[in-house]
């Protein structure tokens, strides 16, 4: 009876929705800012992703926003969890479950340059294909991942983590102020290198190279908080 | 020739789709973790390759590239099936029915060499 009213609620609830969104066309009536972002992002800036035009070039200063967001996170993880963190140094990570067999440590080390070249693949090539910093940052963190639950010996530094994501940062907000000097409006993150041409590599002005230091700093932060939640004390006293 | 290489790709495409099939089939289907576990990843390496491998033919520029992805699937689709079974029955999850336990024959074995030695 509740599953046949959960069924009827969705139904209508569906058919507003159907009402709602049949009558626009998809693709057509596009308005003002979607229109002005298609057509200068082919055109002016030489990107082929219209996307990455967007959340790097016409939005930048909202991805530093998210790039600190993910920073603040981490800091606000590490923070909570450090007090749960183990004392001990050594054969620490998941060292109450059983570790990893043989067959799983071989393919992780087999894998584990294969997902590097991945990720790293993943952000270079942000402004020709989908994906971008953030997701070739995310690849490389499931890289460290996979070595993480296959030794139980591997140790991430969380001094060089915090160098590689400090030395990112700066470069992302160094482009930025490059950007007011010398770009021709003089604004915040704005592009002052040579665009290029469509679909090359080196097209796209700074997008590349804010990419880059995007996926290097979200690689260190996620890279971070997996280390840090695999070495939570699994009793869960906290002294 | 690029018609051949056209309608052998449109094989293994509907072969690979017709193998993803049986292996979602397989997961409602079958009652305990194991067999599940049999359904979904066995066909789904098999399905996948061969969905890849199909595409590869219709396209020929890019047949590298999938040869690559064959091979990436090859290695990291069995390795995490392992993985989850492993894990499955070293948390002791029981299958449905009766079975021969000969990996459970081995590590005891195993164990007791440790002892005597």
């Amino acid at each position: 009876m509740r599953k046949l009213v959960i069924l009827s609620l969705l139904l209508v609830l569906g058919y507003f929705l159907l009402n709602t969104f049949a009558g626009a066309e998809f693709g057509k009536d596009r308005k003002v800012l979607a229109n002005y972002y298609l057509e200068k992002s082919p055109s002016e800036l030489q990107v082929a992703n219209t996307v990455t035009a967007i959340v790097v070039n016409f939005r930048g200063f909202d991805t530093l926003g998210e790039v600190t967001v993910l920073f603040l996170a981490a800091t606000g993880m590490g923070t909570i969890l450090l007090r749960r963190r183990s004392k001990h140094t050594g054969l620490n990570p998941m060292r109450t479950s059983p570790e990893a067999s043989k067959i799983v440590q071989a393919a992780g080390k087999l894998l584990f340059p294969a997902i590097m070249i991945l990720g790293a693949y993943v952000f270079i090539h942000g402004h020709l294909t989908p994906g971008g910093g953030f997701q070739g940052g995310a690849i490389i963190a499931t890289g460290f991942l996979l070595l993480l639950i296959s030794y139980r010996q591997f140790k991430v530094e969380h001094k060089y983590v915090t160098w590689i994501e400090s030395l990112a940062g700066l470069t992302f907000v160094s482009i930025g102020l490059l950007g007011i000097v010398l770009g021709p409006h003089n604004s915040f993150l704005e592009n002052f290198l040579n665009v290029g041409t469509l679909n090359e590599l080196t097209s796209g002005g700074v997008i590349a190279l804010v990419y880059i230091a995007v996926g290097f700093k979200v690689a260190a932060e996620l890279t971070g908080i997996l280390d840090t939640l695999v070495n939570i004390r699994e009793t869960g006293d906290i002294d | 020739m690029e018609t051949v290489l056209l309608y052998l790709g449109y094989f293994f495409v509907s072969l690979g789709a017709a193998f993803l099939f049986l292996g979602a089939f397989g997961i409602f289907r079958m009652p305990d973790f194991y067999t599940r576990l049999q359904a979904g990843t066995k066909s789904s390496t098999l399905g996948a390759m061969s969905l890849i491998l199909g595409v590869g033919l219709m396209q020929p520029e890019w047949f590298f590239k999938t040869v690559i992805i064959i091979i990436f699937i090859a290695i990291s689709n069995p390795i995490s099936s392992h993985a989850l079974a492993r894990g499955a029955y070293k948390t002791h999850q029981k299958p449905l029915t009766d079975t021969i336990d000969a990996y459970e024959e081995v590590t005891e074995e195993n164990k007791n060499k440790n002892e005597e030695e």
